[in-house]
């Protein structure tokens, strides 16, 4: 617990005088500006959509007990459910962690859940469902990405033509609106440099490198494509020109955007390293299925370029969630049609190999692993009209080990047989990160 | 909001030119309803002949006023008027794509339920004695609600649930009753929304210009050209009709021309593969069975028949009005064609031969020039006057919670 504490001083100092190395950060993935756990997590919350004819049909935040000496390691321990089916998506803890905010893509609603009071059991804290107003029309809340006392949300959308043109917004940890920041668009470039023969305004991810001062967003597509069932998108030729093209490079403290960057096929996770030299990040285009380096120069310049394939592009895979090892060594790419995870080797960053491959089921969308990579998580669903249809649509939860060799399954949870509905993203828990 | 100076607007490829502003989506929006000018404008073009177009007919007990229209443009935007706040009228028509929705072949409703049919431009809808493309409806004042209660649509529990919502809602107190003799009802919701769309109105196209005003120079040498075609060898003026004194493009009736069976057959007889343009230039062949493993099951659309059960009203649908055509793309009611080449081309390969086949519908024998001189007069369908009508559609930002 000392080292614990620890830790989480040595956050604040971090927090306050950007250092030059993140000592402390969350699982990999997650804001360098929260404490992390860096042994054993003891929970998994997974934020889950309703699906219609399974329990009680509605979006819920879901705890999976992992600690592997408890009685119910491996079960369902809480199921909260926040009524109606939002399109339940991404979510993120404050940078305190005390609590985790999750969006609903469709009825925009941000749901803040209590996860420091009782770790194990979850509490529905508040609920922001005025995001729409409060941006001045930004649509689709979908990263959730903790800053000292703000949380900085990327919407997909926008509530005049539900396409894909749209906007950070910032909120306090509180849940008050503060400002809305427009992705740069052709016509209003907002003085950023462009790079890219497309400059859509579209948005997905968002992830900072704070010692270089960078924020980078992704792009995906708007409510129109990502609500709509996805066969018919795939036949729809109006639809599929709609895809986000780019990754914009922003000023991390006067969040103004510097350069957009061309990444056709739709980039959508972004992941930083966290080696004090490492100035580049990593991100996947779905539809086109590589694996692009966005690097920094010898000048201080940001590039974009695709370093790998991921399968064989030409069967459209559809890679989705990513993620990067704690030492900057391999990354788990995880495909949605194919139902693979692959493991790539990023010693090289500039000519990533994979090494390892395995199917994990008929469909695949979230991957977390714990920050000692010896644990990694699957969960199933994608999107509501997305996910796959009939016997297909295999919905879970799945824990794995990583001896380096390859995953050996621990257990799974069908998230059908238990009544919960599709399960999508990850986060992890622990009742150690809030004791004295 | 944001405008910026008029210039080409691209619409799948196609460069559009539409005169004075053009509004770009995604930006911040601004504030202050200017009801009092814009509506009183919207109104007076409502109640007089606008070139190239008849006068419209009201409805007796529903004659325009600024008022109705500027509470029917407040419905129309309002995206509280679906189950789960997400949906509005606008959502699908657009004002900046046309009043229609360039994005999508077919619309998209409630939590991304999947509509059948492509969401048409609602600019000049005053002018259809038949309204949806199977005719179902014959009235501006009733047609509103089809989509507000469709399960794949907007979605409501039921109309009297909205009448209840927007007697409720404080910023409609008292704007019913301003404007008619009660509050919020199945009945006034439907004039309001009505008188809005009747002010939709965009005529005086080069086209009016050429034909009904006599300036020569509002037409070119090839515009002119595929006006003869469209009134000779091509015979697409026996169902878009150009009359002596106006034109509205459309004959109100409903016709086979093939092209409703042939999607019925591609339904039931799927290809192999399905060319995928997964970004720009980069096509992949996808297995069939790969895009169904992901596909909600597709169902077939039978036009007219669905209204009147008449099995000679198979794959029969609404001609649809060619004003503003170019404007308002993916055509045919599915949107099954993107640019206007791909219509011209189905059309002088005689459509899709089957029993039903309308008669009028024959190989058209027309040369590559025809073609283009076809399409060239088509782009002189389009109405200067669409910015005007996006500026007054965005007097305000949408209704949200």
């Amino acid at each position: 617990m000392k080292q614990l504490k620890n830790k989480l001083a040595a956050g604040f100092v971090a927090l306050f005088a950007f250092g030059t190395t993140p000592v402390i950060a969350d699982e990999t993935c997650q804001s360098p500006y929260m404490p992390k756990i860096t042994g054993q997590e003891e929970f998994v919350y997974v934020w889950t959509l309703g699906e219609a004819g399974v329990g009680d049909e509605s979006d819920k935040l879901v705890t999976v007990d992992v600690r592997p000496e408890s009685d119910s390691y491996g079960k369902v321990i809480a199921s909260l459910s926040v009524g109606g089916l939002n399109e339940a998506h991404h979510g993120g803890f404050s940078a305190d962690r005390r609590y985790f905010w999750a969006g609903g893509l469709d009825t925009n609603k941000i749901f803040i859940f209590d996860i420091h009071s009782d770790a194990a059991k979850p509490k529905l804290h508040k609920v922001v469902d005025s995001f729409v107003k409060d941006s001045g029309g930004a649509v689709g809340p979908h990263t959730f990405y903790g800053l000292p006392g703000r949380m900085m949300i990327t919407a997909l959308s926008n509530d005049k033509d539900h396409g894909g043109r749209t906007a950070l917004v910032e909120y306090t940890n509180e849940g008050d609106y503060v400002a809305t920041y427009w992705m740069p668009t052709a016509e209003n470039p907002q003085g950023a440099k462009i790079d890219s023969p497309v400059v859509d305004g579209f948005g997905y991810d968002v992830r900072a490198l704070i010692r270089k001062n960078i924020m980078l967003t992704s792009s995906f597509t708007g409510w129109s494509n990502y609500m709509m069932d996805f066969g018919k998108m795939l036949k729809d030729e109006a639809a599929m020109k709609r895809f986000g093209q780019t990754v914009v490079q922003w000023d991390l403290h006067t969040r103004q955007p510097k350069k957009v960057m061309h990444v056709p096929g739709a980039p959508l996770e972004i992941r930083f390293p966290w080696g004090p030299n490492s100035n580049y990040a990593f991100t996947t285009t779905a539809l086109t299925s590589k694996l692009w380096l966005i690097h920094e120069d010898d000048e201080g310049e940001w590039h974009s370029k695709p370093v790998a394939d991921i399968g064989d592009p030409s069967k459209v895979p559809l890679p989705v969630d990513i993620s990067i090892a704690a030492d900057d060594q391999h990354l788990w790419i995880n495909s949605f049609l194919d139902g693979m995870t692959r493991l790539f080797d990023i010693s090289d960053p500039h000519a990533p190999k994979q090494v390892y491959e395995k199917k994990i089921a008929s469909q695949v969308n979230m991957v977390s692993q714990s920050w000692d990579g010896k644990r990694v998580y699957f969960t199933s669903s994608l999107l509501a009209n997305w996910d796959k249809k009939g016997a297909d649509n295999e919905q879970f939860l799945k824990a794995y080990d990583w001896n380096g060799k390859e995953l050996i399954e621990k257990f799974s949870i069908d998230f059908h047989k238990e009544g919960l509905g599709r399960a999508h993203i990850m986060r992890f828990g622990s009742s150690k990160l809030y004791s004295s | 909001m944001q405008t910026v100076p008029a210039g080409r607007v691209f619409v799948n490829g196609v460069a559009i030119l539409l005169a004075g502003v053009l509004l770009i989506p995604g930006s911040p929006l601004q504030a202050a309803d200017t009801k009092s000018s814009w509506a009183e404008e919207a109104s007076r073009r409502a109640s007089e002949p606008v070139l190239g177009l008849p006068k419209i007919n009201h409805p007796e007990e529903n004659q325009p006023t600024p008022g109705k229209i500027a509470l029917g443009r407040k419905l129309f935007f309002d995206r509280r008027l679906s189950i789960n706040r997400t949906m509005s009228c606008a959502m699908c028509h657009i004002p900046e794509q046309g009043f229609a929705n360039w994005e999508l072949q077919t619309a998209v409703g409630v939590e991304g339920r999947t509509v059948r049919r492509n969401a048409p431009t609602v600019l000049n809808a005053a002018f259809y004695r038949v309204l949806f493309v199977d005719g179902r409806d014959t009235s501006l004042e009733t047609q509103y609600i089809a989509p507000l209660v469709a399960r794949n649509e907007m979605a409501n529990p039921s109309a009297g649930y909205v009448v209840e919502l927007l007697r409720s809602l404080e910023d409609y107190r008292g704007a019913f009753e301003a404007n008619f003799d009660g509050g919020p009802s199945l009945d006034r919701i439907g004039k309001a929304l009505a008188a809005y769309q009747r002010s939709l109105i965009a005529g005086n196209s080069p086209f009016d210009r050429w034909l009904y005003q006599g300036d020569e120079r509002a037409l070119n040498a090839s515009q002119k050209r595929g006006l003869g075609l469209f009134k000779g060898k091509a015979g697409c003026v026996s169902c878009h009709l150009i009359e002596e004194t106006h034109a509205i493009f459309t004959d109100n009736a409903f016709h086979d021309i093939g092209y409703g069976w042939w999607r019925e057959q591609q339904r039931q007889t799927p290809r192999d593969h399905q060319q995928v343009e997964v970004a720009p230039g980069v096509v992949y062949p996808v297995p069939h069975a790969v895009i169904a493993s992901v596909s909600e099951k597709q169902q077939p659309d039978l036009g007219r028949y669905e209204v009147t059960q008449d099995p000679d009203d198979r794959w029969k649908f609404r001609t649809p009005s060619l004003r503003n055509v170019a404007v308002t793309p993916p055509y045919m009611h599915d949107g099954g064609f993107a640019q206007l080449k791909d219509v011209l081309r189905f059309y002088n390969e005689g459509g899709r031969a089957h029993d039903g086949l309308d008669p009028v519908i024959r190989p058209l024998e027309l040369s590559d020039r025809d073609l283009r001189d076809l399409e060239a007069f088509l782009t002189a369908l389009t109405s200067p006057d669409i910015p005007r009508l996006i500026e007054e559609a965005r007097t305000a930002v949408p209704d949200n919670w």
